[in-house]
Parts: structure tokens; C-alpha cells; sequence
């Protein structure tokens, strides 16, 4: 007989909260719960082939998608699925209850109480890398230094003062208060060092600034100083997303109430907006997050390495200094060799120039990660690694000490 | 169940087992057969085994690594002629089969009789038509001067089609372009050693009705110093060069084109150095005056020159192919590359996966036959002969997994080649240890079909692939330490999930044809087993999954990136959960969790080789190799469900009626 990790339900009635806690706790849901991610899986799996994978994780996975309905080969599937999103939700709720609070509790059953831990430990790392992760990428020469990164993703609009040439305090609107500012809405951001406040609207993921007598608007868009944005047609792969290029239309604001003519602010854009007043020269621009990283990384070589005769790649080598405070230390970064500093992550990810000949200066690019769960799928693991270890020993044993060996045929 | 019942179903099982033993047997039979019908090549006598075996040691730089002149020619001739093998007659009517290490000397050194050879498998006679040259059926082997007439127009279609995005030829354009690039590369095989054979024609040389006087290339390479001179002189007092330098210096580029790609051979002497010279690059050395010892390659050249002109005569010809490869294996040792060439050689002479092959398939026949032997001495015989045989193809295949570990210098698994053959092995082994445990020969019975099925498929997939699988990884895969925890630990999963599957497929076949005659002990077994299964591919899964994760987050910054493998990974995982979490909660039970379990087989089968074909991702491999039979195997499991349901359904209404 079977071994249930789940306490026999109580012959007494049940009151309607604990009638859907026994759901909630339920094998029924579990299996269901797991069932269902393994068909989104699936389906998604399929679908990436013809849409891409970025359009594909955000109707299986992102929180806004309650229903589906899957495709395969371009063709609907008539069979509407909840989102993925939410059945990792319940699945969640569903290991909480069932898994830890629920679950008997014996020397027999720590194993799956800890196997459940570990995986509830992994899903909650993977949940704080997707909302507190960040990623950017740092270019470098070789004898070079750099000690900033620009995030891959997230535009920001720069505003600073120009004195003598040199930019001075940089006044940075975060892409998360803009992103939301499409068509009409508008939103005003105080800059109090700064003679005048900035009002964005008409925020574009992927844009371009378009001269009108070139083309026409197509979507009545507002054309300021002969341009206005067009929107670029929405890329499929994941890694595409890098190579958009935001746009939004701005507007300065002076302290006395008057303002200035509306202006394109876009990443496509190759140099900052310029604006004088007061006989003092500003810039504004729309660029890419830079982030400061707290050392300074000087690449002393970079080496790349084929097997001889073909281009298969044999190995990617950025010998690199770290500096801060003055001190130094000589570090190697390689492919499956990340340096881990400070909370950052440093990985190989590209090099350049494109077929560079021998004795030509190199420059190695490096993906940068700050993830405050770097580490717990691997705690996770061993965890989840260790429970079952306990559970399915236990298991063996039992079937060795009482199975039907003992009836051997031979 | 009754007895009549019961016997009806040991001949259904009997007759399935024949048709599987058969299905094997040809397909044995096909693989080791040489392909296309025996063409009359006039003249053509076979190489000495002494010849053959002094050259297949010879080392060669292919695919980035060093490997024997075997290995090379054994997967060109699979790339061109889709075998091993092929059978020719010879001089005096005899049929002679020619292996690769004998077709590629032919194609290097004797290209007269080479260029007869059926060496070009055409699947489609389409491609043959367009370029003017008459096929003889839908698919065949031609010769290369069968198919020379059509030569020009073949390299003008297939530049036609190269301008054709890749996923959009339909596949006569796909294959005139292979078929182009086949034809070129065989060229640069043929035409190696055309140096040696020709040298160069001094123009001129000859006096009044004497005719023009040869030269060695490696005469020619020996006066570079003072052509170089000459040619300096010229220029500089802005004369054109001489006629009858300006024919030499044409001969020799020519000469060093057509050794310039199909062999890279010569050890360079630097040690610092990765890439080894063809013949072609040797002979520029001393012309273009690079870092590169001139007299170093004016010595490898006159070697070679004297083994090609040395064929005819077979004693003077093993006597400079020793001098040859003494002299190559010599340098290579020293840049400590020479090391693994021998073993590798003698890989491939062995066939050990033929041999596993072998004895897979008489553990089969003898499975079958203790199924139906009952509990005798004779079942005890077939029992023991079954565990022989099974143990010997598990040795069989062992050896050289660990040869191949030895010969690639990293753990077994790098590529879906490795796989098959690891998971023939391991799911063997896992079988034997659960015979070990139950003791109830299910288990015995299983592994000697799964060992024989996936050697087959291993042949198959080399046959159809056609690329070295002991090639070296690239940079992202090269970690030995990821390569055995994450690497060895997936695959072991796949192992332990299609073992489930298919001892649940014994189960619903047992069960189904009434073999068990209704015993509940063995049915309550193996289904203890098929649970024992599905935990360890849930374990090895998990595991395996949650490491590629944490390799992933070193190697790419990210823990999971939804690439169809890592999905495949987790569909086991999740499909694994469901069966024991349905069956803690009582959703399934005997029949459900067999039902389930066989179901594993088509999860597995998409998380191992489905997502190679999708084309999309970090792991995808670039073939087509195999898809035909992902697609045989999803039937055949969905056969075996159906079944099951049937079988279920006939016991319920039988139950139903024996309660009435």
C-alpha cells in the first residue's frame, strides 16, 4: 500500500473555508496546477517557432494574460488555457499549503517537507530576479578602462546644464515613471535645480523620429519642428528587444508658467536635445540607463581562441584588472567563469572588432547582472536535491525490506 | 482469465515478437549491406590489409582536432556515399568491397579508378536531370564520371540556388547545392596529389624535336630563393617576366591549389603553432617566404611526392607510406597530439557497437523465449543466457564509451551521437540493477530490446548525421565539470524515464494478452517497479533541470530562458510530479500509472530529440537526421495506449459480467 503524504481528510463535516483549503491544499490541484504548466510549456515550446520567442513568453507568462488560446503552425488551437502566470501562482499557493503547512509530518516525510522548501526557495528566487534583477553590458578595449554599465533595456531622459562645455549635474527620469505615458497622457517631472520642470507624453517602446516631408503621419501623430515618432514594427526574439530604440515627445516648462514648443526626444536620435535659456545652455536627452558600477575594470587582453583549422569557437578569455580604492586585483573572466564582486556578476558575453587579424586591438563586451537571488537556485537545489534523496531512499528501502524480492522468479 | 484467452494471447505475443526480431534482422541486414548495385570497375584490384593499415594511422588535422586518416575517411565517404561500404568488380570479375580507408587512398592516389567508383548517393534523380546527366532510377550511386558531363551546369544551378534563403528551397534545390559542394570537395581529393604525379613542364627546356623536360614541385621549392630573385630583378627594371617563369610559377600555384584543402597533414614544426599544413601550403612556403621553415616543407613535399609516385609498385609503396606516416607521427608526437591516434584508429577497427549490436539482439531472442518458457530448467537456461548475453552487450558498449572518453579528453556525453549510445548503456545497466533488485525477469527481459533498439538508432543517426562525433565542442559546452553533473545527470533521467516507459508497455502487454495469467503479485511488482522509475527520472530530472539552470546562469547571466531544451527538461519534470501526485491523491492507480508511464516514453522523446528539429534556441543542433523516427515512435506509443485502453475496457466488461 501507498504511503499518503497528506493527512486522511476528518469524516466531520466540512465548513466551507476548510472545504477550499482542502482544494487549495489538494493533490487534485497540484496535479492540475502541473499538468496545465506542462501544456503552456509545451504549446509555447511550439509556438515560439513561428512568433518568437518575446511575443510567446508574454501570452503564456505575463501577468496581464488570464486566457489562451494556443497556436501551432500559425493555426488556432480551440482549447483556451489560463495563463501561465497564474497557474504558477496557484501552483505556489498550492505547495504552500499542501506542501508545508498540509503535508504529514514524520521522520518518513521531512524529505518532501524539505524537497517542497527548496522548490518553494527556487520559485520565489526566480520571482525576485524577474522584479528586482537588472542587466546591462559594458564594452571595453583592450588597456582600456570603464567603470559604467548600460542596461539593455530601460531609456532614460537625461537633463543637465552644459558649462564650459562640460555637462554638469545629470538629472535622470527613470524609465519606469515614463513607460506608462502613451498616447495623450502626460506626465510633469520637477527638476527644482533646474530652471524649468519637463512634461513627457506620447511614450513609444520602439520609435523613430520621421521627417514629415518624407513621409506622412499615419496615425494623425504630432509633428513638431518638421519630425514626428513613428513607431517600428514589434520584434519577435527576445534578444531583438535590446535594439529598440524609445521615443517620446517633451515639453519644457519655465518657473513664470510659460513653456516651450513641444519637442521629439527618441534613442534613435544621435545627439541630445539642446535648449537655451536665461543665457544658460541645458541638454535633454533619451538614452539608455547608465549604471556606475562601484570598482573600475581595466581589460588588460582579451583572447579568442578557435579550434585549429575551422571557426568553432574553443574559448572566449578577458584578462581583466579590478580597481577600487586604489587597490588592484588581476582577475579572469571566461565563458562558464563569471566574476562574481559586490553583488554583480560579470560574464563573457561578446568581443570585436568582427574578424579581427592578428595583432588588431580588441574589445570584449561583458554582460552585467545584479541579482539578489543569484545564488538560490543552486541553494534550492541542493535542498530540493537532499529531500528527495531522503524520500526516495526511504522509499527504496522499503521496497527492498518488503517488496516482492523476497518472491524472487529466479 | 481463462486459459484459452490467455494462450490466444501467448500467440499474439509470439507473432509480435517475430515481427520485431524480423524488423530487426533487416534492418541488421540493410545497414551492414553495401549500398547500390555492384558496378564493373575495369582494372580496379583491391589495397594490401598491410597497405590499409599503415595508412589509417596516419594523422590528420580535421574538424579542429587530430584525429586518424581513418576517422577522416570514414565519415567523408558516410557524407558522400550515405555507407560504410560499397562493393565494386574488379580486375578478373571479382567483387571487391571497399571500406573507407581503401576509397579514400583510391580518391588520393589512384583518382583513375576513384573517379568510377559509385561515390555519390543521389536521393532525388531530379538533381541529376536538371544538370543534363541520365539517371538511372529515383535514387542511386554514381560515379564521379557519371556525373562530371553535368559538371558546369551543377556549380551554375547551384549558385542560382544559394541566393534562395535557406528555409526556402524546396529540396532538389537543397540538394544540387550538396550535391555541388560534395562534388567540389572530392575534387580537392582527387587532385591532392596531382603535384606529385605531374610536377611542373619546363617549357622550353627541351631542345630541337625533344620534348620539354619535368621538374619535382620540390626542385621548384628548392630554387624559390633565386625565382624570388629573379622576379625581383625584373620588376625592378619594369620588364615583364619571363615567359617561361611566368608558365613555371602558374604550374606551381596551380599545383599548390589542388593540394591546398582536401588534407591537412603536415604537422607545423613551431609548437606554438595550431594549424597543420595541407600540401598546398607546404609547397607556397618557400614562395611567399613566410615564418615557416622552407626546408621543412621541401622535405614533407619530396616524401609525399615520392609515396604517390611509389603506387604501382605495392613493396616501394608500403615502404614510403611507413616513411611517411613515421615521419608525421613523429611530429605530431612531439607537439603531443599524436597521442590518442592509434586508439582512435583501433576504435573504429573494432565495431564494438556492432558487436553490442550482436549480442543485444540474441539476448532478445533468448528474452522472448524465457517469457514464454515458464518456470523450468529451460527458463532458468534462457535466464542466465539472456543475463550473459545482455551483461556482454553492456561491456560491448561500456569499453568504448570509455574509449571515446580517453580519445575526446571529456566526460561522454557533448553531443546527441553520445547520448544515444550512453542511454543504451545506462538504461541496460539500470535494467539489470532492478533485475538485481525484483528478481521477477520483467526487467531482464526489457533491457536487451531497449540496448538493441538504441543501437540501431545510434547507427541510424550516424549514418544520417554523417559528421565526426568526437569533433570538439564549442566554447560555451567546453566544461568538463557541467558536461558530467548537469550533462550525465539529464541523460541519465531520459534513461530512467524511457526504462519506465517501457516496462509499463510489458505491463499493459502482460496484462492485456493475459502473459501474466492474472497474477497479482507480478502485476503489484512491476508496477512498484515502473512507481521506483518514475521517482528516479523525477530525481535525475529535477536535478539535472535545476543544474543546466544554475550552468545557464554562469555561462549566459540568466537562470532559465524558456529555450525549447530547458522546456523539454521541465515538461519530464512536471509530467513526472503529475503521475506521483495523481497517484498520492488516488486519481490513478495500477492501470493509470502504466497508462501514464508509458506516456513518459513521448515526453522523453520530445525533451531528447523533438526540440533538436525545432530549429529555434540555444541548444538546437542543425539536423534533420531522425525526424521520420521520432514520428514512428510517437505511433507506436500511441499503439501501445490504445491498446492499453482496449485491453482495460475488455477486462472491465468481463469483470462486469463475471459480478453479474
Amino acid at each position: 500500500m501507498e504511503i499518503s503524504d497528506t493527512p486522511p481528510l476528518s469524516k466531520a463535516p466540512r465548513s466551507i473555508p476548510g472545504k477550499i483549503y482542502d482544494v487549495l491544499s489538494g493533490f487534485g490541484l497540484a496535479t492540475i496546477t502541473m499538468l496545465l504548466l506542462g501544456l503552456l510549456t509545451w504549446f509555447a515550446t511550439l509556438e515560439q517557432i513561428d512568433n518568437g520567442l518575446y511575443p510567446t513568453l508574454t501570452k503564456y507568462f505575463d501577468w496581464k494574460s488570464f486566457f489562451l488560446l494556443p497556436e501551432i503552425n500559425g493555426k488556432m488551437v480551440p482549447l483556451p488555457l489560463p495563463g501561465g502566470y497564474w497557474v504558477c501562482a496557484v501552483l505556489l499557493l498550492n505547495l504552500i499549503l499542501g506542501g508545508i503547512v498540509r503535508i504529514r509530518k514524520g521522520w518518513r516525510h521531512y524529505g518532501n517537507l524539505i524537497a517542497h522548501f527548496g522548490i518553494i526557495l527556487m520559485l520565489a528566487g526566480g520571482g525576485v530576479a524577474h522584479h528586482f534583477s537588472e542587466r546591462g553590458n559594458m564594452a571595453v578595449g583592450e588597456g582600456e578602462s570603464s567603470n559604467a554599465a548600460e542596461d539593455y533595456f530601460e531609456y532614460v531622459v537625461e537633463a543637465t546644464e552644459i558649462k564650459d562645455g562640460k555637462a554638469g549635474k545629470i538629472h535622470v527620469i527613470r524609465g519606469k515613471d515614463i513607460d506608462d505615458l502613451q498616447d495623450a497622457k502626460l506626465r510633469t517631472f520637477r527638476l527644482p535645480e533646474l530652471p524649468f520642470d519637463l512634461q513627457l507624453t506620447g511614450y513609444l517602446k520602439n520609435a523613430v523620429p520621421v521627417s514629415a516631408n518624407e513621409r506622412a503621419p499615419d496615425r494623425q501623430q504630432l509633428i513638431t519642428d518638421g519630425y514626428f515618432l513613428m513607431e517600428k514594427p514589434k520584434l519577435a526574439k527576445a534578444e531583438e528587444a535590446e535594439r529598440f530604440t524609445a521615443g517620446c515627445y517633451a515639453r519644457i516648462l519655465h518657473r513664470d508658467g510659460t513653456k516651450s514648443e513641444p519637442f521629439i526626444l527618441a534613442g534613435a536620435s544621435f545627439r541630445p536635445f539642446s535648449y537655451r535659456y536665461q543665457d544658460r545652455v541645458f541638454t535633454v536627452d533619451m538614452r539608455k540607463r547608465l549604471w556606475v558600477m562601484p570598482f573600475t575594470l581595466k581589460l588588460d587582453k582579451f583572447t579568442a581562441a578557435f579550434h585549429p583549422g575551422t571557426m568553432r569557437p574553443a574559448k572566449f578569455v578577458s584578462e581583466v584588472t579590478r580597481i577600487e580604492n586604489g587597490g588592484e586585483a588581476k582577475v579572469t573572466i571566461q565563458m562558464n567563469e563569471p566574476m562574481r564582486y559586490e553583488g554583480l556578476t560579470f560574464f563573457q558575453a561578446s568581443y570585436g572588432p568582427p574578424g579581427a587579424g592578428p595583432g588588431e586591438r580588441m574589445y570584449s563586451v561583458f554582460e552585467i547582472v545584479r541579482n539578489p537571488a543569484d545564488k538560490w537556485p543552486e541553494y534550492s537545489l541542493w535542498i530540493v536535491a537532499f529531500g528527495m534523496a531522503v524520500t526516495f531512499l526511504i522509499k527504496l528501502g522499503s521496497f527492498l525490506a518488503t517488496g516482492s524480492r523476497k518472491k524472487r522468479h529466479v | 482469465m481463462s486459459n484459452s484467452s490467455s494462450k490466444a494471447g501467448r500467440w499474439i505475443a509470439a507473432v509480435l515478437a517475430l515481427l520485431v526480431l524480423a524488423a530487426i534482422f533487416t534492418n541488421l541486414v540493410i545497414d551492414n549491406m553495401p549500398k547500390g548495385e555492384v558496378r564493373q570497375v575495369e582494372g580496379y584490384t583491391p589495397w594490401s590489409e598491410e597497405t590499409l593499415r599503415i595508412a589509417e594511422m596516419l594523422p590528420v588535422q580535421n574538424g579542429g582536432r587530430i584525429k586518424p586518416l581513418s576517422t577522416f575517411a570514414g565519415f567523408t565517404m558516410l557524407g558522400l556515399h550515405g555507407a560504410r561500404s560499397m562493393e565494386v568488380e574488379g580486375s578478373g570479375g571479382k567483387v571487391v568491397r571497399i571500406k573507407p580507408t581503401a576509397w579514400l587512398m583510391d580518391s588520393l592516389f589512384r583518382p583513375q579508378l576513384a573517379i568510377k567508383l559509385p561515390t555519390f548517393r543521389i536521393d532525388n534523380s531530379a538533381v541529376l536531370e536538371a544538370i543534363g546527366v541520365k539517371p538511372r532510377g529515383k535514387r542511386d550511386r554514381y560515379s564521379y564520371a557519371d556525373i562530371e558531363p553535368g559538371r558546369e551546369k551543377l556549380v551554375e544551378l547551384a549558385k542560382t540556388y544559394e541566393a534562395i534563403e535557406k528555409d526556402k528551397r524546396d529540396p532538389v534545390q537543397a540538394q544540387t547545392i550538396d550535391l555541388a559542394y560534395n562534388l567540389r570537395n572530392y575534387e580537392s581529393l582527387i587532385g591532392y596529389f596531382g603535384f606529385a604525379r605531374f610536377g611542373v613542364t619546363l617549357h622550353g627546356s627541351g631542345k630541337k624535336d625533344v620534348p620539354d623536360q619535368h621538374a619535382d614541385i620540390s626542385a621548384v621549392m628548392a630554387t624559390a630563393p633565386q625565382i624570388r630573385q629573379q622576379i625581383a630583378q625584373t620588376q625592378a627594371q619594369g620588364q615583364p617576366m619571363d615567359s617561361h617563369l611566368q608558365s613555371l610559377m602558374q604550374q606551381v600555384f596551380d599545383a599548390a591549389n589542388f593540394a591546398k584543402y582536401g588534407l591537412f597533414i603536415l604537422p607545423p614544426a613551431d609548437p606554438k603553432d595550431p594549424i597543420w599544413l595541407s600540401a598546398g601550403n607546404a609547397i607556397m612556403v618557400p614562395i611567399t617566404e613566410t615564418k615557416i621553415d622552407p626546408q621543412l616543407a621541401i622535405a614533407d613535399i619530396k616524401v609525399l611526392e615520392s609515396t604517390a609516385r611509389a603506387v604501382s609498385d605495392e613493396g616501394a609503396f608500403n615502404k614510403e607510406l611507413v616513411t611517411l606516416r613515421d615521419r608525421l607521427a613523429k611530429r605530431a608526437e612531439a607537439r603531443g597530439e599524436y597521442r590518442h591516434v592509434p586508439l582512435e584508429a583501433s576504435y573504429y577497427q573494432k565495431n564494438w557497437f556492432l558487436y553490442a549490436l550482436v549480442f543485444f539482439v540474441f539476448g532478445t531472442i533468448t528474452a522472448l523465449a524465457m517469457c514464454t518458457a515458464g518456470q523450468g530448467k529451460a527458463a532458468l537456461i534462457l535466464y542466465w543466457t539472456t543475463l550473459a548475453t545482455t551483461a556482454a552487450g553492456l561491456v560491448y558498449c561500456i569499453i568504448p564509451i570509455v574509449k571515446r572518453c580517453i580519445i575526446m579528453q571529456r566526460p561522454p556525453v557533448g553531443n546527441l551521437y553520445d547520448t544515444i549510445i550512453f542511454i543504451a548503456a545506462t538504461s541496460v545497466l539500470i535494467a539489470l540493477i532492478m533485475e538485481w533488485m525484483t528478481r521477477r525477469r520483467f526487467a531482464l527481459g526489457v533491457a536487451p530490446i531497449l540496448g538493441t533498439l538504441l543501437i540501431i538508432l545510434a547507427r541510424r543517426f550516424e549514418l544520417g548525421d554523417a559528421n565526426d562525433n568526437m569533433d570538439p565542442l564549442v566554447a560555451v559546452l567546453n566544461s568538463n565539470y557541467w558536461l558530467t553533473i548537469h550533462v550525465l545527470t539529464i541523460t541519465l533521467g531520459y534513461s530512467a524515464g524511457l526504462l519506465s516507459a517501457f516496462m509499463s508497455f510489458i505491463y499493459l502487454l502482460m496484462r492485456g494478452l493475459g502473459l501474466d495469467d492474472g497474477d497479482k503479485d507480478i502485476r503489484r511488482s512491476l508496477t512498484r517497479a515502473v512507481y521506483g522509475m518514475i521517482c528516479l527520472t523525477l530525481f535525475l530530472s529535477l536535478i539535472g533541470t535545476v543544474l543546466g539552470g544554475v550552468w545557464a546562469n554562469d555561462s549566459w547571466g540568466r537562470f532559465w530562458g524558456w529555450d525549447p531544451k530547458e522546456n523539454g527538461a521541465l515538461l519530464i519534470v512536471l509530467w513526472t510530479l503529475s503521475i506521483l501526485h495523481a497517484r498520492l491523491g488516488g486519481y490513478i492507480k495500477e492501470w493509470g500509472m502504466h497508462f501514464a508511464a508509458v506516456f513518459t516514453g513521448a515526453v522523453v522523446t520530445f525533451s531528447w530529440w523533438h526540440v533538436n528539429f525545432l530549429g529555434v534556441g540555444l541548444h538546437n543542433y542543425g539536423f534533420t537526421a531522425g525526424k521520420g523516427t521520432i514520428w514512428q515512435f510517437y505511433i507506436v506509443i500511441l499503439a501501445i495506449l490504445v491498446f492499453g485502453v482496449i485491453a482495460r475496457a475488455i477486462e472491465g466488461s468481463g469483470k462486469a459480467r463475471a459480478a453479474a
